[in-house]
């Protein structure tokens, strides 16, 4: 497998002198398996952009392009890029769209990921859109993608339904773990507290904890891992909890407990920059000679081979 | 198909599957429900006890956690989880929308059973089972599944009520005038009783069996399967709790006292241990109508 950023922000693109190095477009990951020729786009943040760029270079001159995509979520820094992903415009083109989709009355991810494109919007409407495109109502579960790829994805903790994934093939295993925060118990534990339930406080503090052994199992062993890490710990506590995002601290630790060989930091908090990144990198980044994970922070451009 | 089902009238139980989908909440807790999800921060907590305190709400939340748009590897039958699960967003969504639609024809929702009665009767024995399951050393985790049974046990009087409302008005004061079971005149003039139409339900929800079981048999706990028989006796006995303190009322007024010493007997209480209940039960039932009563009043002052 390799894997290429194109990507790395959380919430919104921020392009500009300070965010040169670690890049400035929000989630966009390509994961190529070259021996079978098969090609997943995870996300379609503004990164996709210049993907959809190098795929008319470089995979279009070699035959028609198939890839699937699948969306993490529907936030919209996940989902911005589309409309500009050129190659939806060749009818050649063939993709399956893959994602979750929260529960609201009649939305389909057809609606949410293709609703971008009206008239009010964009000045393209998707059903002018030339390419073969197919919608995937993703849950958890366990898929068979064929070619010795399998795929096994994950609910995460965000305010809406979002899904990671745990791509495995020849023995090598790639997951993703954004945009999430670790569970807690958010019921009130407080007993002087007029709302106080006993019951819901054990129960919350023990399903919290479960959750989170099922998260690390779902991580375990991985060869890399894409994980959510906008936040220092600081930052988190101090106005973040619920925000659906993890704190550098957490993932360090977490990496470290599943035996993560390798893990991107990754959804950078779009306020951070270069030299911000570089200082934080001296605290949390390690180069895994120690025998522990490797771990850094993703850029856009890097690539990864598993 | 079950024997049970196969007996009854097909006319009937199809009346009552089509009627399911459109079940609406207790109009007793829909304005709280209303203001709890429209509430930018609204507390876990209170989105947790604003959805319990609705046993057809309660019932439609979990039946959409389970349902295959989420497809999860295990059952779920406690709201608590699925908050922590699936994010109080997600839940809020779901009661909300489920809370809206359910509010549609609210108005000949309950034709015979006062509503406001068959709430206090409902909350009364999940309050009553879940201090029973206390009593019984039942860990705190578990004791929230009892306080649910308990709050949905009559859910199938509402179908009832409302599919057959002349049949159902006879079926109440026959079973008064009888001083005996409702299950009895339901049977006699309905064609079905209130634990059969339950059972639709959960079926049709995809409840869990416990739940299905507590529905069914909170008449006749002996006949509930050997690992549900605890948890239904339970459930039986703080309905037989409820009617003998005249706590609230679902129109089962008249229980038989052989029957208390056999349920007492499988749950392993005497009638003395329900003593110090009263205090308790009352209490927890006060708390829950404050908490209601709140959005009500500020509704009507403004
Ligand atoms: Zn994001
Ligand atoms: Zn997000």
């Amino acid at each position: 497998m390799r894997i290429k950023f194109w990507g790395v922000r959380g919430s919104i693109p921020c392009p500009g002198p300070q965010t040169v190095k670690y890049g400035g477009n929000t989630a966009c990951i390509e994961l190529r398996f070259d021996d079978i020729d098969r090609l997943i786009i995870i996300d379609a943040g503004s990164g996709i952009r210049e993907l959809g760029n190098y795929m008319m270079a470089n995979d279009l001159p070699k035959g028609s392009i198939e890839t699937d995509l699948y969306l993490s979520h529907t936030h919209w820094d996940h989902i911005m890029g589309f409309p500009f992903f050129v190659p939806l415009y060749l009818p050649t083109t063939k993709i399956r769209v893959h994602g979750p989709v929260t529960h609201e009355v009649d939305d389909t991810l057809e609606t949410i990921v293709g609703g971008q494109m009206t008239y009010r919007y964009f000045p393209v409407r998707h059903v002018e859109l030339a390419a073969n495109i197919a919608y995937d109502h993703l849950k958890e579960d366990r898929f068979d993608l064929g070619d010795g790829i399998t795929l096994t994805t994950k609910y995460l903790n965000h305010p809406i339904l979002c899904l990671g994934y745990r791509f495995e093939y020849k023995g090598k295993v790639f997951c993703t773990s954004y945009d999430t925060e670790p569970y807690t118990n958010i019921f009130c534990t407080d007993p002087s507290d007029p709302s106080y339930d006993e019951g819901m406080d054990v129960e919350g503090e023990v399903v919290a904890k479960e959750q989170n052994q099922v998260m690390e199992q779902f991580l375990e062993g991985a060869d890399f891992v894409v994980y959510d890490a906008q936040y220092t710990q600081a930052e988190y506590e101090d106005s973040k909890v619920g925000w659906g995002h993890s704190s550098m601290e957490y993932v360090v630790e977490t990496a470290k407990r599943c035996r993560i060989k390798k893990m991107a930091l990754f959804h950078h908090e779009p306020l951070r920059t270069d030299k911000q990144m570089d200082d934080l990198a001296k605290d949390y980044c390690c180069s895994g000679e120690d025998g522990g994970p490797e771990i850094f922070f993703a850029r856009e451009g890097m690539e990864i081979i598993l | 198909m079950n024997s049970d089902l196969m007996d009854s009238n097909d006319s009937q139980v199809t009346k009552i599957q089509k009627y399911i989908d459109r079940m609406p909440s207790l109009s007793t807790t829909v304005t709280k429900v209303l203001e709890v999800c429209n509430t930018p921060n609204a507390s876990p907590n209170d989105l947790n006890r604003v959805i319990s305190l609705d046993p057809v709400l309660t019932g439609q939340v979990l039946k959409l956690i389970n349902s295959a748009y989420y497809s999860l590897p295990n059952q779920i039958s406690s709201l608590a989880r699925a908050i922590i699960m699936l994010g109080l967003n997600t839940v809020k969504n779901l009661a909300l929308s489920t809370a809206i639609i359910s509010t549609i024809g609210k108005h000949d929702s309950f034709k015979s059973l006062p509503m406001d009665d068959f709430w206090s009767h409902s909350i009364c024995v999940g309050v009553t089972a879940k201090a029973l399951a206390a009593q019984q050393n039942i860990p705190i985790i578990e004791r929230e599944e009892y306080f649910v049974a308990g709050m949905l046990h009559d859910l199938g009087k509402i179908p009832l009520n409302n599919c057959f409302a002349a049949e159902y008005v006879q079926a109440l004061q026959l079973a008064e005038l009888e001083q005996g079971p409702l299950i009895h005149a339901e049977k006699l003039l309905v064609g079905i009783d209130h634990g059969l139409s339950g059972r639709l339900i959960g079926e049709k929800w995809q409840l869990s069996d416990t739940m299905i079981q507590s529905f069914c048999f909170h008449h006749d706990p002996a006949s509930a399967s050997s690992g549900n028989r605890s948890l239904v006796a339970t459930v039986a006995l703080a309905n037989l709790y409820a009617n003998i303190y005249e706590i609230g009322s679902a129109g089962d007024l008249f229980p038989k006292a052989s029957f208390l010493l056999d349920i007492l007997d499988i749950v392993g209480l005497t009638w003395q241990d329900l003593g110090p209940l009263y205090n308790v039960v009352c209490g927890e039932i006060d708390k829950a109508q404050i908490f209601l009563k709140v959005a009500e009043k500020d509704r009507n002052e403004n």
